[in-house]
């Protein structure tokens, strides 16, 4: 039985990877703070499971559910995320701290529960939902600090488990029209579609494409895939013409 | 004629192969290198959440201190330079720990470029390999130079040509 975990999955993004997977898996776990509404949209492939991916108790309690159920995940997605900018004079140490413990740490920790059913079953694939902030970004020490610091353990994870036939890789979205992205100012959204080369925000299916070639490329492994329209390679900072 | 005046550089961490060659360098300009101890090697499996905590979020905790320490001392001209094991930014197996605090240094040294170059603050990353500390003190030198105010958000690799052929993060 093909299972993906996906964490955040009732979230913008979450909820397309976990779509998108439900095409191929047999089970998708939709793992969130409040799963129920997004895994009834996701239909009968979509297996509700509720996690504080910040929570030791919480990931424990996922991951020991899934090895009972499933026998484990043969995907498992870090998509669970939560941003918050401040500049690095006024950044609260606390705050800083909190974004790396979802951003960072307890996706590490959730994928060292799964690694070892993931190598019984023959292999998987990690992805880890990174950012385009890894590359820097005016008022995100915090979220870039914990982007890159996944960004940096998937190339050295990737290495250690290669030759269990598990991949590690990571998708670094950049501007996508999801709840989180709502609450910005009109000044700073226009902004920011001004400095997208393809003109448009993204969208959660574009970056659940790309999660669900990562899941599935048995040969690629340690990378980073950039889902931007362009704007890491163009001038984010550029003023409108 | 003007004149320059000179200063030692703060140095923050490190082993004393690195610090005694950094401790020559002099700047023109307020200046901090910081060489964070990464943690050693360990299993991913092997890390508990409490090892996490400590060899990550600690790390990485302390390292955001110490730059919101020094930005008063470095408004108006100031240099950052960020120093770490090339290996262990370019990955290496049983190293996620490692992996984890150079990768969010990095990054953490871009935003800072790009954030901080409006207070004249200029921030750099140099990536060493063992042995290659003498060169790293001139590098070091280079970009506290009063020329080197022009270089920021960089990332050097003062690594004698190892790692050449490796896809960069």
């Amino acid at each position: 039985m093909k299972t993906a975990l996906v964490t955040g999955g009732a979230g913008g993004i979450g909820r397309g990877v976990c779509a998108r997977l439900a095409r191929d898996a047999d089970v998708v776990v939709v793992a969130d703070l409040d799963p129920y509404a997004a895994a009834a949209e996701i239909g009968p492939k979509a297996r509700p499971m509720v996690l504080d991916v910040s929570s030791a108790a919480s990931r424990t309690a996922v991951a020991a559910a899934c090895v009972e159920e499933f026998g484990g995940v043969d995907i498992l997605v870090n998509c669970a995320g939560v941003l918050k900018d401040a500049r690095v004079g006024t950044l609260d140490p606390a705050l800083f701290r909190r974004l790396l413990a979802i951003n960072l740490l307890g996706p590490l920790a959730l994928t060292r529960l799964l690694l070892g059913p993931m190598t019984r079953r023959g292999g998987g694939a990690v992805v880890n939902i990174a950012s385009r902030a890894w590359l820097g970004t005016f008022g995100s020490t915090a979220y870039s600090t914990a982007k890159g610091g996944l960004v940096g353990a998937t190339r050295s994870l990737a290495l250690e488990v290669a030759r269990q036939g598990i991949t590690v890789n990571c998708v670094a979205p950049g501007f996508v029209a999801t709840r989180m992205t709502d609450g910005l100012p009109d000044r700073i959204r226009e902004r920011t579609l001004d400095a997208i080369p393809v003109g448009r925000a993204g969208r959660p299916d574009d970056v659940a494409d790309a999660v669900a070639y990562l899941a599935a490329a048995s040969y690629v492994t340690g990378q980073v895939l950039v889902v931007c329209g362009g704007r890491s390679i163009g001038d984010p900072y550029r003023q409108p013409a | 004629m003007t004149t320059q005046v000179t200063a030692g550089v703060h140095v923050w961490g490190g082993d004393s192969a690195l610090v005694h060659p950094l401790s020559t360098v002099e700047s023109a300009v307020p200046a901090a290198c910081l060489v964070p101890d990464l943690p050693g090697d360990r299993d991913l499996e092997a890390l508990s959440d409490e090892l996490l905590d400590a060899e990550i979020g600690d790390v990485l905790g302390n390292v955001l201190a110490e730059v919101q320490r020094l930005l008063p001392g470095l408004t108006g001209s100031g240099r950052l330079v960020f120093l770490l094991p090339a290996e262990a930014a370019l990955g290496r197996p049983h190293a996620t720990s490692a992996g984890a605090v150079a990768g969010g240094i990095l990054s953490m040294a871009r935003t800072l470029a790009i954030e901080l170059a409006r207070d004249g603050i200029a921030v750099n990353t140099v990536l060493y390999a063992d042995a290659a500390e003498t060169a790293v003190a001139h590098q070091v030198a280079a970009l506290l130079a009063a020329e080197g105010a022009a270089v920021t958000g960089q990332e050097i690799y003062v690594t004698a040509g190892s790692g050449l052929g490796r896809l960069r993060p």
